[in-house]
């Protein structure tokens, strides 16, 4: 891609507190118009850079650059782009219309303007109504909204949102992603939002950057990063599934054979970096059937959990180790009892062997 | 402050409201006794007849109003005219207690605010530092500020060492030595309250000032300010109010050279004139002044926090 | 158990009995009587002696008017107050019986205008309010009230004057050549105008730190009382003491029997006790004013007894502040109340 799509460059950052280091030589790019995930467990450093790019943190090493241009020197209220916080902010002494409408005066709008622009913020949010109330009088949810209209309103070139939606329960929360993600499309700015919460990420990104320990795991989109997760750290993190130790054959390319617990060889799709010898095979739940006839894997049952859609067993390996498998619910659908010896098909494609 | 949402107070309180006046009975009577009871004494003392070298009679006449407001000359035959002397030191008081209230904000915020943006740990430690000259009695941190301030005490000498000066500056019996007095009695009263404030601010709001383009002059003054401004003014009022009856500073430090409201009211009851009626009338007329300004900053308040 | 706690209470109860065997309530001027000679007392009757203090005449008067009487046995008014005193019908009477020492009083001192013959007060000390110049800071001549009223720039704006309405008017008086108590218009605007042209040279105005402000060298010349003024020179400042020509306050304060004095008995026995040579000399040792007892010359120490302060030259004129009628005394109030506005 060229780079004037780049809106974000985060370039070899690296942040340190005395001697703690947050991120170790972070690198990535957000483009234009796109929402960018900074998914991790807490401490893994995500806030940290989403700060560094606001300008709350000045960076130890490392440049980031808006625009392709370099922003690094520059203090916080001098630049271009707008935070959402997780508690939101909002200044209690202000209505909510002078909440909205402060940073537009900031920049030097004429009052008049910027009510005007505020207004239609408001609007946006559909939260016209509430425009002379204090932020204080006003719900969990709505300040949330206030809080997205204050940062939108300068039109800034890059939207950082830090957890936005933590503090509300969940039936608003998914309510609120939805709204994001529409207002994300119709204004056509790109947001950089910090979440720990996966499912929050896969359904509302386009791209995610997974995080651990200041460092970016893995950057890709949704399907990528669930499907094919280049470590243990993001296979675990995204979703459930199950790591199996194997013994690596041969690699080639993006292919590698391995042989499964109980013998079977297999040839599976391999994530760059994967190298013969002790692998680990990442395998969902979801993507393995029951098969009569004997299959790649056999595991001796030991429980199941009834979900509804699903139903979920838990099993061992031979060796011990354990294995879930979901298996979807229907009228055929038998649920074998503890004790029985189950043999497993993996879907073609779906075992994927690991860089570490 | 806002932050409170409505319909929050007022549920749940059928509990006490049955018991609330019984309840209130031990405090109504401690304002009663401490604090109606001597205002209505004084009240009515100022509508009576002094008695010559103290005390009063029992005839009820507007005489010490008309001493206040009305001059009649130096006998007591010329037409009534507008009497400024006592006016005058009232304003003069005002000012003084204003200008006092003035500077303990300037050093007082930032002592506050660097206070409590320590850790929680070093906290309790700067807060007994400020306090603990005011375990010592006013009048004995008054003296000592005397000898501090005289032409041959320590910051003269030291500054004479230093070579800066080669004669004394005069400090003592000056309005600077008052206002010094005034600063240093009245310091903690508004460090406290802004401390407590600038405690519950909530530093993120900081951050989106800056994110909204604000420098650190600006976040001060549109958010920053606004957000403790309780704190601010309970500190102002906590100054002000004492340091306009203060008459400790003004005698020690200021030579006594004039009266401030304090000395004026004290030389009523305690000095030769021995006008009790007189004294009283200065006192609730200063009493009024001080009601008319909290109320209309009781009004201000209701009004923004609508 | 019981046994030692009644043997406690009993012992308690005899120790409070013998604490309670007499009392003395003393209404004083601050710093005005050695401890020594209280405890003497003290020890001497077996009386309990307890002692608050005030600033001035006034003040004194104030707090008997505002309940205190009947709570003290004595004070020590200055002499116009004892007439004032009187007048508010705020002293018993005694008779000289009733004192095995009243004839120790010096004659001079019997028949005093403010309480003739003696029967409600007896003299404690008495002196004189003038004024005292640093000779380091000063050294032109120094015998006249100009030096406060109409002062050398030398002097200028290091003087302080004593923060009573009574002493600083009644020496501007003597220094303008008006009688005290006057109702004569032009005299008080006179006087009025006096004060007024001096204030700008006056550092401060205040009575209780007359002799500090001296000392430490913060006024060059301060009104003051005698014995104040010897003290200072003894804690080693250079003033000298100035008797001017144009006259000088003198007074004298007495201790007075007050209505309702709760232990008339022991006031009786403490004011006998100081009419003895050998403590009202005590007092004057320690005050440095003079008493106006016979025989006190053998107790004094000899630098009190040859103090400059305690021994004014013959020809200089000493003057009683005078209590004033009420519609007088308005008129040098609303003056000294312009003199501070």
């Amino acid at each position: 891609m060229s780079q004037k799509n780049i809106a974000v460059d985060v370039d070899k950052v690296v942040k340190r507190y005395g001697s703690v280091t947050a991120l170790h030589g972070v690198s990535l790019d957000i483009r234009e118009g796109e929402f960018f995930t900074l998914l991790g467990p807490s401490g893994c450093g995500k806030t940290t850079l989403l700060r560094c790019i606001a300008g709350f943190e000045d960076v130890s090493d490392g440049r980031v650059r808006l625009m392709g241009q370099d922003i690094t020197p520059l203090p916080a209220h001098k630049r271009p782009v707008n935070t959402v916080f997780q508690q939101y902010a909002l200044f209690p002494h202000m209505t909510v219309l002078e909440n909205v409408s402060f940073g537009l005066s900031r920049r030097g709008w004429t009052a008049r303007d910027a009510e005007g622009r505020a207004k239609q913020m408001l609007k946006l949010v559909q939260l016209s109504d509430f425009a002379k109330r204090k932020p204080g009088q006003l719900s969990g949810g709505q300040q949330q909204r206030v809080a997205l209209a204050r940062a939108l309103a300068p039109e800034p070139q890059v939207l950082l949102l830090d957890e936005p939606l933590s503090a509300l329960d969940l039936k608003l929360r998914q309510a609120v992603r939805v709204e994001l993600k529409q207002i994300q499309r119709e204004t056509g700015i790109a947001f950089v939002f910090v979440t720990h919460d996966q499912e929050e990420a896969l359904t509302m990104s386009d791209r995610i950057a997974v995080m651990s320990a200041g460092h970016v795991q893995q950057i890709g989109t949704p399907r990528e990063i669930y499907e094919a997760p280049v470590n243990r750290f993001v296979a675990d993190f995204i979703g459930e599934t199950n790591l199996l130790e194997v013994a690596v054959r041969q690699v080639d390319g993006d292919r590698a054979t391995v042989v499964l617990p109980g013998g079977h060889v297999v040839e599976v799709p391999a994530a760059s970096g994967a190298k013969v010898g002790t692998g680990h095979l990442s395998v969902r739940p979801e993507r393995m059937s029951t098969a009569p006839g004997g299959g790649d894997l056999t595991v001796l049952v030991e429980d199941h959990v009834y979900l509804g859609t699903d139903i979920q067993l838990h099993a061992r390996l031979d060796d011990g180790a354990p294995l879930v498998v979901r298996i979807q619910n229907g009228a055929a659908a038998t649920i074998p009892a503890p004790g029985t010896r189950l043999a497993l098909d993996v879907e073609a494609g779906a075992a994927r062997l690991l860089a570490d | 402050m806002a932050g409170v949402a409505p319909g929050g107070s007022g549920s749940g309180s059928d509990i006490y409201r049955g018991n609330g006046p019984r309840l209130m009975l031990p405090v109504w009577v401690f304002i009663g006794i401490f604090l109606l009871l001597p205002v209505i004494l004084m009240a009515v003392y100022s509508f009576l007849t002094k008695e010559f070298r103290g005390g009063v009679i029992w005839d009820f006449t507007l005489a010490a109003y008309d001493q206040f407001f009305l001059n009649r000359g130096l006998f007591g035959d010329e037409p009534a005219t507008i009497e400024w002397t006592y006016i005058g030191i009232f304003w003069r008081s005002i000012w003084q207690a204003g200008l006092a209230t003035v500077f303990c904000l300037l050093i007082g915020f930032p002592t506050a605010w660097y206070v409590a943006t320590r850790p929680a740990s070093t906290r309790s430690v700067w807060l007994f530092l400020i306090t603990i000259p005011y375990w010592v009695n006013l009048l004995i941190r008054t003296v000592s500020m005397k000898f501090l301030l005289r032409d041959t005490g320590p910051l003269n000498e030291f500054l004479m060492w230093t070579g800066l000066i080669s004669d004394p500056l005069s400090l003592i019996n000056t309005n600077f030595a008052v206002q010094v007095g005034l600063f240093y009695s009245y310091l903690p009263f508004m460090v406290l309250p802004i401390y407590a404030a600038v405690e519950r601010y909530d530093f993120s709001l900081s951050e989106a000032a800056a994110d909204l383009y604000c420098n650190n002059w600006t976040t001060l003054r549109l958010v920053i300010l606004p957000a403790v401004k309780p704190g601010i003014v309970a500190g102002c009022i906590l100054v002000f109010v004492p340091s306009l009856g203060a008459f400790l500073a003004p005698d020690l430090l200021g030579g006594a050279k004039t009266f401030m409201i304090g000395s004026l009211i004290e030389e009523q009851f305690k000095g030769a004139a021995g006008n009790w009626p007189f004294g009283a009338a200065a006192a609730m007329i200063l009493l009024t002044l001080v009601m008319v300004v909290l109320l209309i900053h009781a009004r201000v308040q209701v009004r923004e926090d609508r | 158990m019981k046994t030692f706690l009644t043997t406690t209470a009993l012992a308690m109860t005899l120790a409070t009995a013998a604490a309670a065997e007499g009392e003395l309530k003393i209404y004083h001027w601050f710093e005005y009587i050695p401890q020594e000679l209280l405890d003497k007392f003290a020890a001497e009757y077996d009386v309990t002696v307890t002692m608050d203090t005030y600033d001035s005449n006034e003040a004194l008067l104030a707090a008997l008017k505002a309940g205190k009487l009947g709570e003290y046995d004595v004070a020590v008014p200055g002499d116009y107050m004892v007439k004032i005193m009187a007048d508010e019908g705020m002293l018993d009477t005694f008779t000289p019986d009733e004192l095995p020492n009243f004839g120790n009083i010096q004659d001079q001192w019997v028949d005093v205008e403010f309480d003739n013959g003696r029967h409600s007060t007896i003299p404690y000390q008495w002196g004189s309010t003038s004024f005292s110049v640093n000779t380091e800071m000063y050294d032109g001549p120094m015998d006249s009230l100009s030096l406060i009223f109409d002062a050398p720039d030398e002097l200028k704006g290091k003087i302080n004057v004593l923060d009573t309405a009574g002493e600083t008017l009644t020496l501007a008086s003597l220094y303008a050549g008006i009688p005290q108590c006057t109702s004569d218009r032009e005299q008080l605007k006179a006087l009025n105008a006096l004060v007024q042209g001096a204030k700008p040279d006056w550092a401060s105005f205040g009575s209780d730190v007359a002799k500090d402000v001296l000392v430490s060298g913060d006024a060059a010349a301060g009104m003051i009382w005698s014995g104040f003024s010897a003290k200072a020179r003894a804690e080693g400042a250079p003033v000298q003491y100035v008797f001017p020509k144009e006259g000088m306050i003198v007074w004298m304060d007495n201790v007075a029997l007050l209505k309702d004095a709760p232990n008339r008995d022991n006031a009786l026995k403490f004011m006998n006790f100081l009419l003895e040579p050998e403590n009202a000399a005590a007092v004057t040792n320690y005050a440095q004013y003079t008493a106006g007892v016979d025989g006190v010359a053998e107790f004094l120490d000899p630098e009190v007894a040859n103090s400059p302060e305690a021994n004014p030259p013959a020809d200089v004129k000493g003057v009683f502040v005078q209590s004033c009628p009420e519609e007088v005394q308005v008129l040098y109030d609303a003056i000294w109340t312009n003199l501070k506005k």
